[in-house]
């Protein structure tokens, strides 16, 4: 992808991506913050902050943002990542200014009106909610909770609901005006523009920002794992879950190619965006030792990419009457499988296809290719996706086996189980 | 908006293309009329899960090799008026792509072996949905909106004891009654040309048996108001749905009805409603409405998920937005961004090939003409702000909604 990069003196990173035929441009910045960069008393701060940032505030009333867009037919929306916090407007080309202004306001002028933050905590709260309905969100949960004990992956994105119930309007403002700052910052331009003129209107907007003093770099190493964890979750349900964490490296490290290639082999491959649809993979390991075997009903594979050292996952869905010792046993066979022997030619003609065509099934349209170039410059540099993929071609059976051996051994896993009490249903 | 290239079979089967060479990738959105309405409970989602498991000719394992050595993607989904198919594959595997899409269509196996392993994927589906409190209120909403003498009103899945019941014979039944080429609809958008197109895709999909044409679906009855609440002390959250008979896609309030649902339940923060109930309240993570506009009818519907303790202040804040419609219409402006909203959304969400080949899909399976992207802006300017107010009055009137709420709602009085 041709990306034109700036930086303006403030610090801000610029990528530029024109395709002028697009029906639509689309904006987006990434803030490098996330809930890695929170402290335990203030957990959830970062993804409150996201919400807080829809509310209005310099030139916008409470509403407007949802207002303009919505009227204009564009799509916006918010995400808040371990390591990254992301916003984007998807508007019709002749609307760029207008994108760019919302999010220039939202960069620095934020309002944290008291009342409205105030009514935003009933919404978090929801938010949380919702997803401890969900078994396999409260499994997720344990599961870092348990495989990390200093770094703050070991608290997840949305908080501890006594910290939700707790944290003051001040905190978060004060948050935010620490992060929420241009040389903390990308933004990203893909769509039907032109260069030039945008670029002049981005420097009208941020331009005149300054920078601020960013926190010394997160300085909590975690401890290397010396033997494997265990949780049971037993609670009210329909159906058990099994998930199995395996500690691997952060992204930039030089296994993390390898890393997607096992991925790929044990679990399959549906790109590395978000919009992979609800294709089901049938052809990998996982699948063929689990549910072909009448244990599991899905299974899945995959490697976190993260800032930091993170979690491989594993996951199975139990089916009904299965015991789920034997689920794990007979992923653990899967597993170990590779760590003694490398995939087949064929399963690496596959994995490494499949990486290759999900690339351009990844960027179709303006908003996932923004996507794309702004979640990997705010976690590790945008051409990191391109040379990542490219790395992925060049690697081996053996690098797959090797990667497998040193990292999915049992004393580096944490396993977690969702027992579903029946009686309940 | 280039024009669409359309080209109906001798067999009855309608293909249509999109081009756009800016990605090299083809997006695939199509249907075949085999939904569960057209068969015993259970059936047509055996039949669409299998489906692309195995054929006379080669295994589930084969198959599923063959798909992804090409990179390619294909499933198949089941609802009720239609099976969904959606593929994504390269201009180079195009071709191959479709010979894999048109065996399955054609000659699926339908093997014991993978009915055992799809039975215990639809009961764990089953079950899932009797665990989430949003699904299993939505799934009973249906039931007292539709009434499960009516198709709209069943589970496509079936129940646990139809799943327990199905067999190869009866599935293989159904497919040759239902999978034959009249009605099928196949879009395709991406790095395609018409050469291409006529020379590769028309002739995979030529072969297939025309089959008999889908008989139309009877028009719901309506349903007296009713409502239901289904206990789950474990969960924390409690969602609450409430809904009415509406309008299918055809009838000529759809425009009117559908801008209204925006204003209402959609726009933004899902418009009026998340502005009151989320926004200003603070009491729920997401509220919103639906306009479900099918074939034979179709659904309107509310949907909030509330902490329990909220459920009652909730239900009040949706029902106080509804009745607001009568005293305090919807604005001139509210009308104007709405009518904004959908010409500018049209071409936005048409920004990638999966969307605007299932956009190219909808258009023909609601026979809105070929030229309905082009005349849609004119349609949306043309509603009536009066007609559009109408609408919303009588259509979200509470008092004619039936209701679920679900979740750790055992011994709540809610009122709506």
């Amino acid at each position: 992808m041709a990306v034109v990069a700036h930086t303006l003196t403030n610090g801000l990173t610029v990528l530029l991506h024109s395709t002028p035929e697009a029906p639509a441009v689309t904006v987006w910045v990434g803030y490098k913050v996330g809930s890695r960069n929170e402290r335990p008393g203030i957990t959830g701060a970062t993804h409150w902050v996201e919400h807080m940032l829809f509310k209005g505030g310099g030139t916008l009333k409470k509403g407007d943002i949802d207002a303009i867009v919505g009227r204009l037919g564009g799509k916006f929306n918010g995400f808040t990542d371990t390591d990254f916090t992301i916003y984007f407007e998807t508007v019709p080309p002749d609307h760029l200014d207008t994108a760019l202004m919302i999010e220039a306001e939202r960069m620095r002028n934020a309002a944290f009106d008291p009342q409205e933050t105030e009514a935003e905590r009933g919404v978090i709260i929801s938010e949380r909610e919702g997803g401890e309905n969900n078994p396999k969100v409260l499994l997720s949960e344990e599961l870092w909770h348990l495989a990390f004990h200093a770094h703050p992956y070991h608290w997840p994105v949305i908080g501890w609901k006594t910290d939700l119930e707790r944290i003051r309007r001040d905190e978060l403002y004060d948050y935010y005006r620490q992060h929420y700052a241009p040389n903390n910052a990308v933004l990203t331009i893909v769509g039907a523009f032109v260069e030039e003129e945008a670029m002049r209107r981005v420097e009208a907007h941020f331009g005149p920002f300054r920078p601020e003093d960013q926190p010394a770099p997160l300085a909590v190493t975690e401890a290397p794992q010396e033997g494997e964890r265990r949780s049971v979750i037993r609670r009210a349900g329909t159906q058990d879950h099994l998930m199995i964490g395996y500690r691997v490296p952060e992204i930039a490290h030089a296994d993390t190619a390898p890393l997607l290639v096992l991925q790929a082999v044990l679990g399959g491959w549906h790109g590395i965006g978000l919009l992979g649809g609800p294709f089901v993979s049938r052809s990998n390991r996982l699948y063929r030792g689990l549910v072909d075997a009448k244990l599991a009903t899905d299974v899945g594979a995959q490697h976190a990419l993260r800032r930091d050292p993170g979690l491989f996952v594993v996951e199975a869905t139990v089916r009904e009457g299965v015991d789920p010792t034997l689920v794990e046993r007979a992923a653990g066979e899967v597993v170990e499988k590779l760590r003694r022997k490398p995939p087949t030619e064929a399963e690496m003609a596959r994995a490494l296809r499949q990486i290759r065509v999900w690339h351009a099934y990844d960027r179709d349209g303006p908003t996932a290719k923004a996507l794309l170039l702004t979640w990997f410059e705010v976690i590790g540099g945008h051409r990191l996706l391109d040379d990542l993929l490219e790395r992925c071609q060049s690697v081996a059976p053996e690098d797959v086996r090797r990667v497998a051996d040193a990292y999915l051994g049992e004393d580096n896993r944490t396993v977690c189980t969702f027992l579903a009490r029946r009686e309940a249903r | 908006m280039t024009d669409t290239l359309r080209i109906a079979l001798d067999n009855g089967a309608v293909l249509l293309l999109h081009e756009d060479h800016a990605n090299p990738s083809i997006a695939i959105r199509g249907s075949v009329r085999a939904g569960s309405a057209y068969g015993a409970p259970g059936v047509a989602e055996f039949a669409a899960r299998l489906l692309l498991r195995g054929t006379t000719k080669r295994s589930a394992a084969s198959m599923s090799d063959a798909i992804e050595n090409l990179g390619a993607a294909l499933s198949s989904s089941n609802a009720e008026e239609a099976v969904a198919i959606l593929g994504r594959c390269t201009p180079e595997t195009l071709k191959a792509t479709l010979r894999l899409l048109t065996e399955s269509l054609a000659t699926p196996a339908f093997a014991e072996g993978e009915l055992e392993k799809v039975r215990g994927e639809v009961l764990g589906d089953i079950r899932a949905q009797q665990d989430d409190t949003r699904r299993a209120a939505t799934r009973r909403l249906s039931e007292l909106v539709y009434s499960r003498d009516h198709p709209y009103g069943r589970d496509p899945k079936g129940d646990e004891t139809s799943v327990r019941k199905a067999r190869p014979k009866a599935v293989r039944s159904f497919h040759g009654a239902h999978y034959g080429a009249a009605g099928m609809i196949f879009a395709f958008s991406g790095d395609l040309d018409g050469e291409t197109f006529r020379s590769t895709v028309a002739p995979a999909f030529e072969d297939l048996d025309s089959g008999s044409p889908p008989k139309p679906l009877p028009a719901p009855k309506s349903e007296a108001r009713a409502n239901a609440t289904i206990p789950m002390a474990h969960k924390t959250q409690a969602d609450f749905v409430a809904g009415r008979a509406a309008v299918a896609r055809s009838h000529p309030d759809f425009y009117a009805l559908n801008l209204a649902n925006l204003l209402f339940g959609r726009i933004g923060l899902y418009g009026r409603l998340g502005t009151s109930v989320r926004d200003t309240l603070g009491l729920a993570y997401y509220s919103f409405s639906s306009l479900d506009a099918r074939l034979a009818g179709g659904h309107w519907s509310v949907s909030a998920g509330v902490n329990p303790k909220n459920l009652v202040k909730a239900v009040k804040a949706i029902r106080a937005e509804a009745e607001r419609l009568e005293k305090e219409p919807f604005t001139e402006q509210e009308i104007r961004d709405g009518k904004t909203h959908l010409v500018g959304a049209l071409l936005v969400n048409l920004e990638r090939n999966p969307e605007y080949s299932g956009a190219l899909h909808d258009v023909e399976y609601h026979a809105l003409g070929s030229d309905y992207l082009a005349r849609y802006p004119a349609l949306v300017r043309a509603i009536q702000p009066d007609a559009v107010r109408k609408k919303a009055v009588a259509c979200f009137d509470p008092d004619a909604c039936s209701w679920v709420a679900s979740g750790p709602v055992a011994g709540m009085k809610i009122a709506f």
